[in-house]
């Protein structure tokens, strides 16, 4: 790039570094202290640690990306995906460390299905022999795999798949089988260019006996199945596969589509830890134990919660840094004339939109931590079959999922549009993110339908607390036979008083909530279709107190070593996410007798308050956060504050539209100067 | 195109296919299509959108099928290609500018003459002299200037107070100096700039002998007229890639001391007197004060048609979509679900259908309202003052008290508008589930590239600070006891009036109550945040959360209130038959009480209603009318009359083959299947053959 008379101009002042620096010093959050506490396992130095190692390389730069077709973009993310491989392979990284470069590289990888639900289905459903001879293999990648499941015309209901697995008695095989369009595999990850096995889950079709063409048919199970030559890469015969083409996010991800045309498997296909089918004499043998998968399917959901918590951090921490940097008019009420425009941040509707989601970020926190010290400490009672707690948890996660990813899929767009024109650009550092994570609101069960798993649970325990027999099965049941016995009764609770009654202010709520869906469900008879709604209430009533109770507990933890100035902090954080909370659904909270009407008009008022207070110490807070800039890629979210230098240097040198000179005049269809029409030529062809 | 396999291509969905869930859903009810879209558009309307979907459909290079591939660049290319087509298309074919306005529509993305042909154009003519009008208007209605309006910099937009650009008069030769002081001052975000145009008009503070006048408007050229090749001195650029609208070069632009003569500065309304060097004041801003509510009134009509689009496609896709048997269903009833029959289903769509309606008629009759208006403002011209686009002026004047009424409605409904369209879409987006994600829903790009109207022509927020404003002055006439003079201080007095004897309004029973509800409760509000800023003397900016609920409620109240009284219009003026009547009814009080019960403390507390009524309105009133609109769904999007070209998604095809379509468009039409890729890690090749960058280098 040539120099020019833009290479001397600065921003006017107050510039980003000084504005943060002032930020920085005003305040008195323990930013390394928090940071620690936030972060217990060696993340910080591994971050650190492999951050170093792709900041050196060039093919992880991300600046250009957003400019590249999809071919290309999904090219890149194949490249990467192979080089952090490689580097894996170099530096010796366990699991951990395969994912911490992952996050960093903050693509989402042709090889991350192969890494994640593949290599666990093998392990998980595989009996002895199988893992033995397909784990190597998949370590070793020469076995590239991806999970298919979903199909066109069927994702939520499981049990409604098309594709089918017949057993064959005579050849000892299972015959694979599309009947229709519909049983189109389809939204795979990473089979539409990228697998070369996949675990196809089929309707399982069984001979009733050696000899019929009757079928009983089994439900849905998993098979393993190469779907592509070792060599060439080609499809094998009788399978059609390919890539669904462009989504709202998900670039670099070949997400496929997968036909069969009566397409023969070996019987040791069949993954069978759990279920099998006897090659012999065709007898079926089910599950000892259905309930297996409660303890990894929760932790997978601490997990998508412990993620989702640093989705908010990274859109709050941009979001933060740049509306203190952006100054916009001044003070209306100041009769100082040459008074600095105010930081952005300073208006209250600007702090609405971003300072409770700080807040969230740490109630999401000490929630998925919480469940992951659970399912570690219950990990030996389950394995030997004995669910206890995990049992409650499990029923409570599908609820918590679908929460905690709702508030972290909208914080990203809430942050964004918070941020005004620039929030807009691509230095924004929201584009990918928006579009990777809004995948997650649906996946992993969709989140209107999930919440019906909770309330479920939650109006069984109910009719079981009134029923009233013997011991209660489960905490919930107790807490449901208080709530009817002492609880229901009793006056609101003075929340401001005493942190502890807004807690019990969520358990009030919540239960109230899940006795009137009893009441409808159970007593009234109401059909489950007319309830759906209230359920969804009920379910996130239910997760609200979780999260409430969690930060409450976290704080009031003897054992945590944090200082009490930090404390004070947390507290305010604490008291925000509740009362913003108890706010947004007022009515809830009065209807239930849990708080007063009075106190309820006081919210806003309060949590105008309390922004108030943790407003000088937004950015520390969000520091603490630990973010990388690498992550960021945001020009308006840089630890340094230097916004406008950054976006200027993105606009002006590295973006490749501005190498072409175009012709604008429209009687010509030259499109580019000086290439008279082999550009349009060019376009049409590819239309 | 890869062709798949026969046996491929011998496959169908699975039934009830999607094209007989349709037909049936069509046959269920009574709704009259073709009345309500004539009521909607017009007949006139809906024949020019036929007219010119013929066109556009017959030229090759408006096909969208390749849209969503491509990189930047070359989205870029093609989209200005389709520009000049369409230039060239709207010449030939002697197209009016509603015309234009529709094949704009119908192809349905941004082009890089966008700003030339809004507000370049609008400007020159509303802010240019005749002699301007002869030097610049002429040769940019001919396209040969092309241009921007570059008002906006890096350091600000909200705040055009604040821009850094300067103006400076030069009284020795006449000129001026335009000039970027500072990085921030670079011009940012202006559409058109980037690569496409060769004039700009900049809005830069005006100085004359050391003295600062505030921001004014200059026509510059920028580049070249012959080899379109930035002129000296300046620097310009496209700014990159966006969320959305990545088919407009929005740009940068800054100056280095570069000279204009006298006549760049439009000077309609004031002027530097080259004699004198005086600067002489503006007679009157009170026609740009027109254009920004015209603008916003525009967006608010739009908005029900923006929404409308999502609604359409997740409306069909539902009723295509089954998923699970019924829970409560009989042993041995196998079929699935159709997910709209799900209520947490219903409850996202259908009031937001509903919303299509009641934005749109707010929206058409506020149009109505300005034009009647721009009558009677011609003869108040010079008593209004002018406001910038900022936090806004307190300075309107009562003088004009319809048309401040006017412009502070179109500010806090541009901003309810704009919001309930974009939350909306994504809404409908998620609603679909898994293939609301893929960019064939239809609804993800759209929504990507309607998002900025958020945040422009006044971001979202900060508008509802001038209706804020507007209705504290007005209740603080009300208080002084003077009488009514437009709808907002009526209702304010009537709420003054009955304050003490309370009111009872039948919200679940009477349409009309539900209005006065609405009105109520903003009153209420209003009187809230006057009593905080007049009698507690609390600063303007601890009030700004106060501010934008107040100004949410009164705009909400601005829509109840416009799609009643429309629906309120004889038979013979809507056309509508008793039956689709009935349902417009129904969808008015869905779009009421549906908002009523989200805002139900608010309404609560200004005893607007009881508690008891609210809590009848949330499991009674909505659930029932959920019901009652749902067979009539799949009819009350057709009456939108999107055409399949239009929408382009496989999700909201009219004829329901949702599955064939999507399953084509991803083994056929898609260049990464041309790919074969070699995925091992050990080796350093990525794609193995690519028959796609073969195909690039033969053309
Ligand atoms: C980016 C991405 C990656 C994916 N990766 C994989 C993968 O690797 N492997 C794989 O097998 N799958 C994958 N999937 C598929 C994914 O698991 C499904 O899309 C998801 O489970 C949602 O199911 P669906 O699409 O069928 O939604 P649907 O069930 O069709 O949902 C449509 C609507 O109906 C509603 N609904 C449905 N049933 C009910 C009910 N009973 N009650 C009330 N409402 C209901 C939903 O709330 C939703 O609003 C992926 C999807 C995406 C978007
Ligand atoms: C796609 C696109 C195209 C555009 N095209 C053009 C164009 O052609 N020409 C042109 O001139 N401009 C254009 N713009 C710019 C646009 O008009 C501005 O982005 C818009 O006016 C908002 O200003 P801002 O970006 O400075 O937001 P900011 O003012 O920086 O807003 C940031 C945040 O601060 C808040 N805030 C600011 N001031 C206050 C206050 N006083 N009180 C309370 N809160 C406040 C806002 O609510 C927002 O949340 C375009 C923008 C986009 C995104």
């Amino acid at each position: 790039m040539m120099p020019d008379f833009t290479d001397n101009l600065k921003p006017a002042s107050p510039t980003g570094p000084d504005i943060l620096n002032k930020e920085r010093s005003q305040s008195d959050v323990p930013v390394d202290q928090l940071a620690q506490h936030l972060f217990r396992d060696g993340f910080m130095e591994r971050q650190k640690r492999i951050l170093r190692v792709l900041e050196k390389d060039v093919l992880f730069v991300k600046v250009k990306q957003l400019n590249l077709s999809r071919p290309e973009r999904y090219q890149l993310g194949l490249a990467r995906a192979k080089k952090l491989r490689r580097y894996a392979d170099q530096y010796n990284w366990n699991n951990d460390e395969r994912s911490m470069s992952q996050y960093l590289c903050d693509d989402v990888s042709p090889f991350m299905v192969h890494d994640s639900m593949f290599i666990t289905t093998v392990r998980e459903q595989g009996d002895e022999q199988q893992r033995k001879y397909w784990l190597p293999k998949i370590e070793a990648s020469e076995a590239i795999g991806c999970y298919a499941q979903t199909e066109l015309g069927h994702g939520s209901n499981v049990r409604g798949i098309e594709c089918q697995a017949r057993f064959d008695p005579k050849t000892k095989q299972f015959v694979l089988h599309s009947p229709t369009l519909t049983s189109s595999k389809w939204w795979n990850g990473s089979m539409g260019r990228t697998a070369n096995h996949a675990i196809v889950v089929a309707q399982l079709l069984v001979p009733k006996a050696r000899d019929t063409t009757e079928y009983n048919s089994l439900g849905p199970h998993a098979f393993i199945v190469q779907i592509r030559d070792l060599k060439t890469h080609k499809e094998l015969p009788g399978i059609a596969v390919g890539d669904i083409n462009v989504k709202y996010g998900y670039a670099p991800m070949d997400n496929g589509y997968m036909l069969f045309d009566n397409y023969r498997i070996p019987h040791s296909a069949m993954l069978s830890n759990y279920s099998r089918v006897d090659p012999n004499t065709c007898t079926y043998s089910k599950p000892a134990n259905p309930a297996v998968v409660y303890g990894s399917l929760t932790a997978v959901r601490a997990a998508i919660i412990m993620h989702a918590r640093l989705i908010m951090a990274r859109a709050v921490t941009i979001a933060v840094r740049y509306t203190c940097v952006r100054r916009q008019f001044q003070d209306r009420d100041s009769n100082d004339p040459r008074a600095p425009e105010l930081s952005v941040l300073d208006y209250p509707t600007v702090q609405i939109r971003i300072l409770p989601l700080l807040a969230t970020a740490f109630a999401l926190h000490y929630t998925g931590a919480a469940m992951q010290a659970l399912y570690q400490t219950t990990r030996a009672q389950i394995d030997k079959g004995d669910f206890g707690k995990l049992a409650v948890l499990h029923a409570q996660s599908s609820g918590l999922k679908s929460l905690c990813t709702e508030l972290a899929a909208n914080s990203i767009e809430t942050c964004r549009r918070a941020m005004g024109g620039h929030g807009f650009g691509g230095g924004s550092g929201f584009i990918q993110l928006n579009h990777d994570y809004l995948s997650k609101p649906t996946v992993e069960g969709d989140n209107w339908m999930i919440t019906q798993q909770t309330a479920s649970y939650l109006i069984k325990r109910m009719a079981a607390a009134v029923a009233n027999k013997g011991k209660p099965q489960d905490e919930i049941e107790q807490a449901c036979r208080h709530w009817l016995q002492h609880e229901q009764k009793t006056a609101p609770l003075p929340v401001f008083e005493d942190d502890m009654m807004i807690v019990k202010a969520f358990h009030k709520r919540s239960r109230y909530l899940t006795y009137q869906a009893y009441v409808e469900r159970e007593v009234n008879k109401r059909s489950w279709n007319s309830l759906l709604i209230q359920l969804r209430k009920v379910s996130h009533a239910e997760s609200q107190s979780i999260l409430v109770t969690n930060f409450h507990n976290a704080l009031h933890d003897n054992n945590s070593g944090i200082s009490e100035n930090l404390k004070a902090h947390l507290q305010t954080l604490f008291q925000l996410f509740a009362m913003y909370t108890m706010d947004s659904d007022a009515r809830d909270f009065h209807k239930a007798g849990a708080v007063s009407d009075a106190d309820l008009d006081e919210l806003p008022a309060r949590i105008q308050e309390l922004m108030a207070q943790i407003r000088p110490h937004a950015v520390l807070l969000v520091d603490s956060w630990k973010i990388p800039d690498f992550l960021l890629d945001s020009a308006l979210g840089r630890y340094d504050g230097k916004v406008y230098e950054d976006l200027f240097n993105r606009a002006h040198r590295l973006n490749p539209l501005n190498e072409l000179t175009f012709n604008p005049y429209y009687k010509s269809d030259e499109i580019v100067m000086g290439r008279g029409d082999d550009e349009l030529k060019k376009i049409m062809a590819k239309l | 195109m890869t062709t798949p396999p026969q046996w491929v291509r011998d496959l169908k969905p699975s039934g009830p296919q999607g094209s007989e869930l349709l037909a049936h859903e069509r046959s269920k009810s009574s709704v009259n299509v073709d009345q309500l879209s004539t009521f909607l558009f017009t007949s006139e309307g809906l024949a020019r959108k036929r007219r010119v979907l013929k066109v556009l459909e017959n030229e090759k290079v408006f096909d969208k099928s390749q849209n969503y591939f491509a990189g930047r660049v070359d989205r870029f290319e093609t989209a200005l290609a389709r520009a000049k087509r369409l230039r060239q298309l709207a010449v030939r074919n002697g197209w009016s500018n509603d015309d234009r306005l529709i094949a704009n529509e119908l192809i349905s993305e941004p082009g890089p003459y966008g700003l030339h042909e809004s507000m370049f154009l609008i400007t020159l003519r509303d802010q240019g002299n005749a002699e301007q009008h002869e030097k610049f208007l002429k040769p940019a209605e001919q396209y040969k200037y092309i241009g921007c309006y570059a008002q906006t910099e890096l350091g600000h937009g909200s705040n055009v107070r604040g821009l850094e650009t300067t103006a400076t008069w030069n009284k020795e030769d006449q000129t001026f100096t335009i000039h970027s002081p500072y990085l921030t001052a670079s011009k940012w975000w202006i559409g058109s700039l980037g690569r496409t145009a060769n004039h700009a008009v900049v809005m830069a503070q005006l100085i004359i002998g050391g003295k600062s006048y505030g921001p004014h408007p200059f026509v510059v050229q920028i580049r070249d007229l012959n080899t379109h090749e930035t002129l000296e001195n300046i620097h310009v650029g496209d700014i990159g890639p966006k969320f959305g609208y990545n088919t407009m070069d929005n740009g940068y632009l800054l100056f280095n001391q570069v000279k204009v003569p006298h006549i760049s500065m439009l000077a309609r309304f004031s002027r530097v007197d080259p004699k004198t060097n005086q600067y002489v004041r503006p007679a009157s801003a009170s026609l740009i004060y027109g254009t920004l509510t015209w603008v916003r009134s525009t967006i608010v009509m739009q908005a029900g048609g923006v929404l409308a689009r999502g609604v359409t496609i997740a409306t069909r896709y539902c009723a295509v979509r089954r998923q699970f048997q019924d829970r409560d269903a009989q042993e041995g009833q196998k079929s699935e679900n159709q997910v709209i029959n799900y209520t947490t289903v219903q409850i996202r769509l259908l009031p937001l259908l509903a919303t299509t309606f009641a934005l749109h008629f707010t929206g058409k009759a506020m149009m109505e309202m300005y034009g009647a208006n721009q009558k009677k403002m011609s003869q108040d011209v010079g008593k209004v003052g002018g406001p910038e686009r900022g936090a806004g002026p307190e300075e309107t004047h009562s003088g004009s008290d319809l048309l401040a009424d006017l412009h502070a409605t179109s500010c806090g409904l541009k901003s309810l508008a704009s919001y309930t369209a974009v939350e909306g879409l994504e809404m409908c987006r998620r609603a679909c589930g898994g293939h609301g994600y893929s960019s064939f829903s239809g609804i993800g790009p759209w929504y990507a590239d309607y998002l900025p109207t958020a945040t422009w022509e006044g971001d979202n927020y900060m508008l509802t600070q001038q209706v804020a404003r507007y209705l504290l002055k007005s209740a603080r006439s009300v208080l002084k006891g003077n009488e009514p003079t437009n709808d907002t201080t009526f209702i304010l007095t009537n709420f003054l009036s009955r304050q003490d004897t309370g009111a009872a309004f039948d919200v679940l029973g009477n349409d009309a109550d539900i209005v006065a509800a609405f009105a109520w409760r903003s009153a209420f509000l209003t009187f809230e945040a006057l009593k905080h800023r007049d009698e507690q003397k609390r600063p303007w900016n601890s009030l700004l959360v106060d501010f934008y609920r107040l100004s949410r409620a009164h705009s909400q109240y601005m829509v109840v209130k416009n799609f009643y009284e429309t629906l309120q219009a004889s038979p013979s003026a809507t056309g509508l038959d008793a039956e689709t009547l009935a349902i417009m009814h129904k969808l008015f009080r869905l779009y009421s009480l549906h908002t009523l019960e989200s805002e139900a403390s608010e309404f609560y507390t200004s005893s607007a209603v009881t508690v008891r009524q609210i809590q009848l309105c949330r499991t009674n009133a909505v659930m029932r009318l959920l019901e009652e609109i749902r067979p009539h769904a799949v009819r009350l999007v057709d009456a939108w009359s999107f055409p399949d070209w239009q929408l382009d998604s496989s999700l909201g095809r009219y004829d329901g083959k949702v599955y064939e379509d999507m399953f084509y468009r991803a083994s056929e039409l898609n260049p990464l299947n041309k790919v074969v890729v070699d995925p091992y890690p050990d080796s350093k090749v990525l794609f193995k053959k690519n028959e796609a960058a073969a195909l690039k280098s033969k053309l």
